[in-house]
């Protein structure tokens, strides 16, 4: 009993120190990547003011910038021994410099915000890229569900490499070729959710199976406590019920059911979730 | 299914007499067997991940393309006893998203506006990938980036992109390919960037710490730490200084404090004055008495104490719950 104390005393300290050292160490992680990233930014916004203003930086810029530069150095100094400056300083560095590029953007004559959202403000090339990694985690998904469609993902490739090639040709028939690969795609995700709807019938029933047991178990002590018989016969109709929509693949009426149930075996006071 | 622990009564600590006797010297060896201990180390390490795996998301990525479209995979734990879950996707354009569950399950999604409803069934991990393009707003030549995240992600800015501002501190930063990586915590941010030409990323290559390699070295300490603290009470316990408890036996052969002095020269000047006081006191002190008489803390007391009964001088009794001091009687003999 003692040693079993002991152990658990162990297990306890250790498992509250731990991820605390852990987090520690994470937090603390180079903390000279914050006078990197305040040198840069320095660097920029000088770069800004120079060309936006040239010599005639107007007073409340000089001022914000005279700030967040006097931070940066003095975040130079704070390294590495006062860590809680540092970070104080890098704050107050990139507020400045923040609010100096927004002044500048906002002033500028060409000041028009732009919604990325919108479809027409999108670059090719980067819609192209994220064209790319969605047909790379469909073909992973694919290869899960043997479907036959290596052929098709062949085309795709080579259709994106022809996109690549008309990005910079004007007269280049560049929404034709996307419209073509999302109607190959189109055909690709019906292959697999066709081939994934076994699976899926199979993976849901086991699911259902696993749960109707834990809840007939659930049940059976809820019995033994005395709760009300009105209440347990009712869930056991319902499992039943369940059970008998699995039966006949109707899974999103088992789906409603089950909703029901778990509300009832809640009010019993037998939750069903992870504890 | 309920099991109970009964209490047991251990007979093992009471000796002949029925007195029960404390010797702190061989007290954590007697209670914690290196196997023990090595086991609850091994548990530790082992609900470490598990720990810290049960924050929402468990891994948040993110990547700015060129024009502001940012591509998101987060990997999330959920509860497998959901038929479905409704997760927010941070805003309601949303392009070529996929969720996949255990096993590389392709999971079925339903977008409502910012939510997309997954049907789980089970799974107790999911991954979701999606592009979504209300995360960055563009003025002027001036890109600005918005996230109030739920856990710590990574965000991987375009090339060419240089950092102008941002109202969070960042856990990390790395360069992948030219491209500024940074770890940020969760909560609000924001980050504005400019495209520049000119300028390089001229941030110096950061030293790109691996986050395994400082568990492997707190780890690693700890453990070496502990195995030689229960190696070398372990190796004491082997070799003990055999001290005899027992008061019934009791006789007035208390050697002379010059003598004492004599048997062992190598006794700390601090320590001299402890054996002082106790000889003076009759052979005999409480160890409370000795912190009052020499103002020290108790760990401090304790731990001379201790070596004072190492170095045979002393012999420790308990007595109404607290610890006696007495010199021991036969230090000669054994000598």
């Amino acid at each position: 009993m003692k040693k079993l104390a002991v152990f658990a005393i162990i297990v306890l300290i250790f498992g509250t120190v731990s991820p605390s050292l852990v987090d520690r160490a994470y937090g603390q992680n180079d903390p000279s990547i914050l006078l990197r990233i305040a040198v840069q930014a320095d660097k920029q916004i000088v770069n800004q003011l120079d060309r936006v203003y040239g010599d005639q930086i107007p007073n409340n810029l000089q001022i914000l910038y005279d700030k967040g530069h006097r931070a940066v150095y003095s975040l130079d100094e704070s390294l590495p021994d006062d860590i809680e400056k540092a970070k104080k300083d890098f704050l107050v560095a990139m507020n400045s410099f923040m609010q100096i590029s927004r002044i500048i953007s906002q002033s500028s004559e060409k000041a028009v915000v732009v919604t990325v959202s919108d479809k027409s403000n999108r670059d090719s090339t980067s819609e192209i890229d994220r064209l790319e990694k969605y047909v790379k985690t469909l073909e992973k998904i694919s290869k899960k569900y043997n479907t036959n469609v290596e052929s098709d993902f062949i085309k795709i490739y080579d259709l994106i490499q022809e996109l690549r090639i008309q990005i910079n040709d004007e007269y280049g028939a560049y929404d034709d070729v996307i419209n073509e690969i999302k109607i190959i795609l189109n055909s690709i995700k019906n292959d697999i959710r066709e081939s994934a709807i076994k699976h899926k019938s199979d993976f849901i029933k086991r699911f259902f199976d696993r749960l109707l047991n834990q809840i007939d178990k659930l049940l059976t002590h809820a019995q033994d406590n005395d709760v009300d018989q009105i209440q347990i016969d009712k869930a056991h109709a319902l499992i039943l019920e369940i059970r008998e929509l699995l039966s006949k693949n109707q899974i999103n009426d088992a789906k409603v059911v089950y909703v029901e149930l778990k509300e009832l075996m809640k009010n019993i006071g037998y939750s069903i979730q992870i504890t | 299914m309920y099991s109970f622990i009964e209490p047991t009564q251990s007979n093992q600590s009471l000796g002949d007499d029925g007195i029960l006797f404390v010797r702190n010297e061989g007290i954590f060896d007697t209670m914690v067997k290196t196997s023990l201990l090595i086991a609850s180390m091994i548990i530790v390490a082992a609900l470490i991940p598990i720990q810290s795996s049960f924050s929402s998301p468990r891994d948040l990525d993110l990547i700015i393309y060129p024009d502001g479209s940012t591509h998101i995979s987060a990997e999330i734990d959920i509860d497998p006893f959901l038929t479905d879950y409704e997760l927010n996707l941070f805003g309601s354009t949303i392009d070529n998203l996929v969720v996949v569950g255990d096993n590389e399950f392709l999971l079925d999604t339903d977008i409502i506006d910012n939510y997309v409803l997954i049907q789980t069934f089970g799974s107790s991990v999911i991954n979701i990938e999606y592009d979504i393009h209300d995360l960055v707003s563009k003025q002027s030549k001036l890109w600005t980036f918005s996230l109030d995240s739920p856990s710590n992600f990574t965000l991987l800015l375009p090339q060419n992109s240089a950092i102008v501002g941002m109202t969070n501190l960042p856990i990390n930063m790395e360069i992948i390919n030219d491209q500024n990586k940074l770890t940020l915590p969760s909560g609000k941010t924001e980050i504005d960037y400019l495209f520049s030409n000119t300028i390089s990323n001229s941030i110096p290559d950061p030293k790109t710490e691996i986050n395994y390699f400082s568990y492997a070295i707190i780890g690693g300490v700890l453990i070496i730490i502990l195995i030689g603290a229960v190696i070398i009470i372990r190796t004491k316990q082997k070799n003990p200084k055999s001290v005899n408890h027992n008061p019934i036996t009791e006789k007035n052969n208390i050697l002379d404090i010059e003598t004492i002095f004599k048997l062992k020269p190598d006794l700390r000047e601090d320590d001299r004055e402890l054996v002082k006081f106790i000889f003076n006191n009759g052979g005999k002190a409480l160890e409370s008495e000795l912190r009052k008489k020499f103002l020290q803390p108790r760990t401090t007391m304790w731990r001379a104490v201790k070596r004072l009964e190492r170095e045979g001088v002393i012999e420790i009794e308990k007595k109404d719950l607290q610890n006696l001091v007495k010199l021991r009687k036969n230090m000669e003999e054994e000598e």
